[in-house]
């Protein structure tokens, strides 16, 4: 019996093998929920500034109108929360024909996000990320490119958050 | 009146024991499918329960971003638990002690002293810490580990496939060269820890030659939740930290591990067809060898239906016999049976559900493999089966 059961087992783990290779392919997804007006700015806020830029010159609690490209690892969205990650669009992400499952996580150039990466939350009157999913608020999804206008949260060792007012979402 | 009435309930069960060896040969022959089926959903059952039962919905795992998914490639600086438990506000602390547990996490070879079967080990380093956040864990017999010691989950032996009393209390392992005694042993639930070796972080540490953790574990209050700590992650992009709600872990493996299942399901229906053709074997040879008998039934006015369900009855009994003689050695047998997997280790888990499986396909195989012959028995005319010889 233990003989059987051992084969078993590494019947079983040879197909994982197999199997869990072959599959893999993400395409990022949006809900096609309506956007939450509040946060949604109609027209594109004026002097954005590049994640990079942002980073370097933005002090704590200043406003600041920022552009980025939504991404910066493989689960750029907080789940069930309004907040997520944008990267200076100047970095680039994996192309298309590299078969890359999932481009945002800027696997390609993953030393070059650490100093072009900035989170957004979605505040409430408090000042608290809001508790809903920020892709059904916005409408939004990985690799979208959004013009986010807030304030700036710095730390000493230079993160940068923005606890947005409003968002755009480029075309 | 007779043309209403059924064949007796004798005539099935006699049937039967006109062909004692054939009878006995197809009861065992069901019998051993129906105990594969029950290994094989046994062992559905058993890695469902591990996963199931080893996430606890209010801890949450913080490991590196680099390692994706695979917590045993995660290195994290020694300082993260210190600095999570400043930096977060709603991690439960009870008496001025915070739920936070620093752990080292490798998967190595292990040595037993007494027999010198090595084999592939699940390794945690751990704090005193761990307990508070790891609530599953009970110490059954010996110690918490001290310097130089271990503690050893339930399927441990299993997992290094050695015999149980190489990992008693009191024995030696090897572990990256380094010799340990076992303090102790412990049951986690059924969880996936159970297969696990703890031992004292620095020791391991200081075996490893490494000075980071894989892991911080931490026990939330009830006004924080992952996302919060996922937040504190990407908020310190420096920290390059990720989080993830413990039972999101485990579903993750559930996910990683679907395949298995499936495969492990396409087993059981291609067992169960083995089975059918088993069945369809016997009862063919059956109906063939009583052509004439049927056709006499239906002259004296017994009806068609009558007939088909008599023959069903017989296939039915024997299945049922089958089912209830493999599930009483499954359950005595199979049930409790360690299973070593590339996570580590489970039982094989005959519950009410792997019962209800094992007999209702046993039952099936009886049906469907008499359900054939009687009714190609039963198309031919009378008048023709009368003279068959």
């Amino acid at each position: 019996m233990k003989t059987s059961l051992g084969t078993l087992g590494v019947l079983l783990a040879v197909a994982v093998t197999a199997w869990g290779c072959g599959s893999g392919d993400k395409t990022p997804t949006a809900t096609s929920s309506v956007p939450d007006s509040r946060f949604t700015a109609t027209s594109e806020p004026a002097e954005a500034q590049p994640v990079g830029s942002a980073r370097e010159s933005a002090e704590d609690a200043q406003d600041i109108v920022v552009v980025g490209r939504i991404g910066g690892s493989s689960k750029p969205f907080v789940d069930g929360v309004g907040a997520f990650t944008i990267v200076d669009s100047k970095v680039a992400f994996c192309p298309e024909e590299e078969g890359c499952p999932t481009p945002w996580d800027y696997c390609c150039s993953q030393n070059e996000v650490k100093e072009n990466i900035a989170l957004v939350k979605l505040v409430d009157a408090e000042g608290k990320p809001v508790t809903q999913d920020a892709r059904e608020l916005l409408n939004i999804k990985e690799l979208s490119m959004v013009v986010v206008q807030g304030k700036a949260q710095r730390d000493a060792e230079g993160n940068l958050a923005i606890q947005a007012d409003q968002v755009f979402v480029k075309p | 009146m007779m043309r209403r009435r059924l064949l007796p309930w004798e005539y099935g069960v006699r049937n039967l024991m006109r062909r004692p060896t054939r009878s006995a040969l197809t009861l065992s022959a069901l019998s051993v499918v129906i105990l594969l089926i029950f290994v094989v959903v046994g062992f559905i059952r058993g890695l469902e329960k591990s996963l199931a039962v080893s996430g606890d919905s209010s801890v949450v795992l913080v490991y590196s971003l680099g390692a994706e998914e695979n917590i045993e490639n995660s290195a994290v600086a020694a300082r993260t638990a210190s600095l999570l438990t400043a930096s977060l506000e709603g991690i439960q602390n009870r008496f001025g002690v915070p739920h936070v547990s620093p752990e080292l996490y490798f998967g190595t070879r292990v040595q037993t002293a007494s027999s010198g079967t090595s084999g592939l080990g699940l390794v945690r380093g751990v704090t005193q810490a761990a307990p508070l956040v790891r609530r599953s864990v009970r110490l059954v017999a010996g110690t918490w580990p001290g310097p130089g010691e271990v503690m050893v989950g339930k399927l441990v032996a299993a997992k290094l496939g050695c015999d149980p009393q190489d990992v008693q209390i009191g024995q030696e392992i090897t572990i990256e060269k380094k010799t340990w005694r076992v303090s102790g042993q412990f049951e986690a639930g059924g969880s996936a820890y159970e297969s696990e070796i703890w031992c004292r972080l620095p020791d391991f540490q200081q075996a490893l030659k490494r000075q980071d953790i894989s892991l911080v574990a931490m026990l939330m209050g009830p006004r924080m939740s992952a996302a919060d700590v996922t937040i504190f992650c990407k908020e310190r992009t420096d920290l390059e930290l990720q989080a993830v709600a413990e039972t999101d872990y485990y579903q993750s493996l559930q996910q990683h591990y679907k395949p298995v299942r499936m495969l492990a399901w396409l087993v059981v229906l291609l067992v169960a067809g083995a089975g059918v053709f088993a069945g369809l074997n016997m009862m063919y040879g059956s109906v063939a060898g009583r052509i004439r008998e049927i056709a006499t039934l239906q002259a004296i006015g017994y009806r068609r239906r009558a007939i088909l369900v008599s023959i069903l009855q017989e296939g039915m009994l024997l299945s049922a016999a089958a089912s209830l003689l493999a599930g009483t050695v499954a359950l005595l047998v199979l049930n409790g049976i360690a299973v070593r997997f590339t996570m580590g280790a489970f039982t094989l888990r005959i519950d009410g559900m792997s019962l209800l499986i094992g007999c209702g396909v046993g039952l099936l195989l009886g049906i469907v493999g008499a359900l054939p012959p009687a009714i190609k028995a039963l198309r031919l005319p009378v008048a023709e089966s009368l003279k068959a010889i």
